[in-house]
């Protein structure tokens, strides 16, 4: 299985991200992680969707799909060494009296987490990095007990010098159109 | 005396001022109806409910402009839309209300996206206030449909209603055509817009570029590949007809002496009488096409989306063959075969960048081997479904009676199953335009409602419905609609009380095992009498000369049924799961 980033840009309206997603739906694709929200240009969101696809060409032709929908301005797909790309999770961690202290510097120095609320019985760390770093970091805290633990979807943006790099066909694609 | 006169006409200015600075305010259903004359519409096929009465109660004053033609069933609205675009070359338009209004139009909108049929349907919905609360004939109607249109969207406020038709008309007809559904909540329709009812039709979005003028390079490289085959093979699709490109594919035959082969939607769009046709792809297509398509060595496929029904098993479709591919819509390129040479844009374009490109050729060798297998065909199949020997009258005689009398020139509209098949293969299309058939949805009771479309849509053709008795208690209700408009539009039955085409896979691949496609049929002919739509039934093949002329010289909608031979089947046939080349002869 390959991860594929695709990233979508569309005209921020109600319904569109249903428009999207029923393409994934008919081709039977999971959604691993999708990521939505308003670009610096006004009323043009950015979709970042993450999938696990055998076949390349699967994901080709989905990607022309996405773009057949009226209101998608751009569609790009990435693998992971074309993009620069994190999550955030936030670690609700259990600090009750009489337990073991956390160790701050660790968490700080070597995981690069960071305490963001301080309650008396818990605290909440945010974490942001890949997914591995993040289960990293999960593994070393959950001894402490952990209350919550949520993990945002993939952002992402391309690692080539120019605005937008496609790495799926896409530049044969723009050449056909 | 002459301050008076002054002050006269100052009010006069002042009032003729007034007028034309107060906005022209009208209310949504006035609006809508203004929007679609603006788009030149003058007929809507509906049916009027709840949700959508406001815009009945606007029609009522456009009636001199707008032609509204009520039918009997929501869905015959749909398919009557799409036989009124397939015919005209325009948008269909639908007026139907919210919940199962809606839902009842549901398979003719999802028949006309896979088609490339151009509809805008305008439904009725729950006022904006009552939205999500299962009020009264509420359903989601943009959710059910989002999969199976081209654009959808929610009008909630009057002031929207000009701006969104114009794009819904926009999208449904530029491009790869497509059905666009507009659903009006009941306050829309009734609240009073608060600016000036201003329409300006739409020529462009931020989004959404449909691409028309291909890439020279592209067109060259295609170009490069005719020039060099030995083989070349040209399948034409509805491409060509939905971009009118049909002079400019005869034009690329004749020149470089290329056979060329239909899909079942593209079907008239070139003679066939003409020497370089060699005749109709797919499951129950030719024998010739179908083999010699993994014998080409350039194939040529102009505004088709190589459907299963065409290519059998892809892994063993024209593998041999370099592949051109001329397509409207990019997301088709590579979708079900490799293009070596990807040419997007509208065929019409295309074809005239391309020929002055083309070499003049012959092929004739190549022609010949047509001829091979057409002769074969001929003896195998063809003569004993013309002239056969059974006592019972079999489809392809009737097909091409019917034929022979309107010249090859009428419209003719198919519905689904054994008699569509004949009809492809037995009329013999003469003139552009002539074949209107469900084919990727297979839609069955799609042909009387969209022959009666095709008939508004060209007056001046005759429109004949080729109908098998199953298909036809589908729709039924519709002669009602023709008898109302009293349009003359001729239907036959072809009835051999089965369901033809699903007996005829169950006799081949389910061991006869007959289930369910047996019918007891009505009296069909007295049905259509009670709708006031005259017809007979024959049934011995000694009045089927005289029964056509009745049917045809009719000036009033007529019925003719015609009692066909019970279990025949249609062949040549590629079995599914077949490579083109392993077509069936028996």
């Amino acid at each position: 299985m390959t991860t594929y980033t695709i990233c979508v840009f569309t005209e921020n309206t109600i319904g569109l991200l249903n428009k999207i997603t029923i393409l994934f739906t008919r081709r039977r694709i999971n959604i691993e992680s999708l990521t939505v929200s308003e670009t610096e240009r006004k009323g043009v969101s950015r979709f970042t969707i993450v999938i696990r696809q055998d076949s390349r060409e699967t994901v080709e032709k989905l990607v022309r799909q996405i773009r057949k929908v009226v209101e998608v301005l751009a569609v790009f797909g990435y693998l992971n060494e074309d993009i620069a790309y994190n999550e955030i999770a936030l670690f609700k961690v259990a600090t009750p009296s009489g337990a073991k202290p956390l160790d701050i510097e660790t968490v700080n120095k070597v995981y690069k987490a960071w305490v963001v609320y301080w309650h008396l019985d818990y605290v909440v760390i945010e974490k942001t990095g890949t997914e591995e770093e993040i289960f990293d970091f999960f593994n070393y805290i959950k001894p402490h007990g952990i209350l919550e633990f949520v993990r945002s979807g993939r952002v992402a943006v391309s690692k080539s010098s120019q605005s937008l790099v496609e790495y799926l066909p896409e530049a044969e694609w723009e050449y056909y159109l | 005396m002459e301050y008076k006169e002054n002050q006269a006409v100052t009010a006069e200015v002042e009032e003729q001022q007034a007028k034309v600075e107060a906005p022209e305010l009208m209310n949504g259903s006035h609006a809508l109806i203004r929007s679609l004359i603006a788009e030149g519409v003058d007929t809507i096929f509906g049916y009027p409910g709840g949700a959508i009465m406001p815009v009945y109660d606007a029609i009522y004053d456009y009636q001199d402009q707008v032609n509204h033609i009520l039918v009997r069933h929501e869905q015959g609205a749909g398919h009557a839309a799409e036989g009124f675009a397939r015919i005209s070359g325009r948008v269909g338009v639908c007026l139907v209300t919210s919940g199962p209004g809606a839902t009842n139009l549901v398979t003719a909108i999802a028949d006309a996206i896979i088609d490339s049929t151009p509809l805008v349907c305008v439904i009725g919905q729950v006022a904006k206030h009552l939205l999500g609360t299962d009020a009264f004939q509420e359903t989601d109607v943009i959710g059910v449909t989002m999969p199976i249109t081209k654009w959808n969207y929610q009008i909630t406020s009057a002031d929207e209603i000009p701006e969104v038709m114009a794009k819904a008309f926009y999208i449904a007809k530029s491009g790869r055509p497509g059905p666009v559904l507009i659903d009006i909540t009941k306050n829309a329709q009734q609240e009073m817009m608060t600016k000036a009812f201003n329409y300006s039709c739409c020529e462009k979005l931020l989004s959404y570029h449909p691409r028309l003028t291909p890439k020279r390079e592209q067109v060259e490289k295609a170009a490069k590949l005719i020039n060099e085959a030995k083989r070349p093979f040209l399948l034409f699709g509805h491409g060509v007809k939905i971009s009118g490109a049909e002079k400019e594919l005869m034009e690329l035959v004749e020149k470089a002496g290329i056979p060329c082969a239909s899909t079942l939607l593209g079907l008239s769009s070139v003679p066939v009488d003409h020497p370089l046709y060699a005749g109709w792809l797919g499951m129950h297509g030719n024998y010739g096409t179908n083999v010699l398509t993994n014998q080409c060595d350039v194939m040529i496929g102009i505004g088709l989306r190589f459907d299963d029904r065409v290519t059998g098993d892809v892994s063993r479709y024209a593998k041999q063959a370099k592949i051109i591919h001329i397509e409207i819509d990019p997301s088709e390129i590579d979708k079900v075969v490799k293009a070596e040479a990807p040419v997007v844009g509208d065929a019409k374009q295309v074809l005239q960048m391309l020929l002055p490109m083309i070499k003049p050729n012959d092929h004739s060798m190549w022609r010949n081997e047509f001829r091979k297998y057409e002769v074969l065909e001929d003896e195998k199949i063809t003569q004993r479904e013309l002239a056969p020997t059974t006592e019972k009258i079999k489809m392809a005689e009737v097909i091409r009676m019917l034929s022979d009398k309107t010249k090859g020139e009428a419209v003719v509209v198919a519905d689904v199953g054994q008699h569509q098949m004949m009809t492809a293969r037995y009329y013999q299309f003469k003139k552009n335009n002539s074949f209107i058939t469900s084919g990727g949805l297979g839609t069955m009771g799609y042909a009387l409602p969209a022959a009666f479309g095709a008939k508004v849509g060209a007056p001046e053709r005759e429109v004949v419905a080729i109908i098998g008795d199953g298909c036809f208690q589908m729709t039924i209700q519709e002669l009602g609609t023709i008898a109302q408009s009293g349009l003359p539009v001729k239907a036959i039955i072809l009835n051999n009380n089965y369901l033809g085409m699903v007996r005829q896979w169950q006799q081949l691949f389910f061991q006869k095992r007959y289930s369910f496609v047996e019918l007891q049929n009505p009296d069909f002919i007295t049905i259509a009498k009670g709708f006031g739509v005259d017809g007979h039934t024959c049934e011995q093949r000694a009045d089927l000369n005289e029964s056509l002329d009745r049917l045809l010289q009719s000036d009033k909608p007529y019925l003719l049924e015609v009692i066909v031979e019970k279990e025949e089947n249609v062949f040549p046939m590629v079995p599914t799961g077949a490579s083109v080349a392993d077509i069936r002869l028996e």
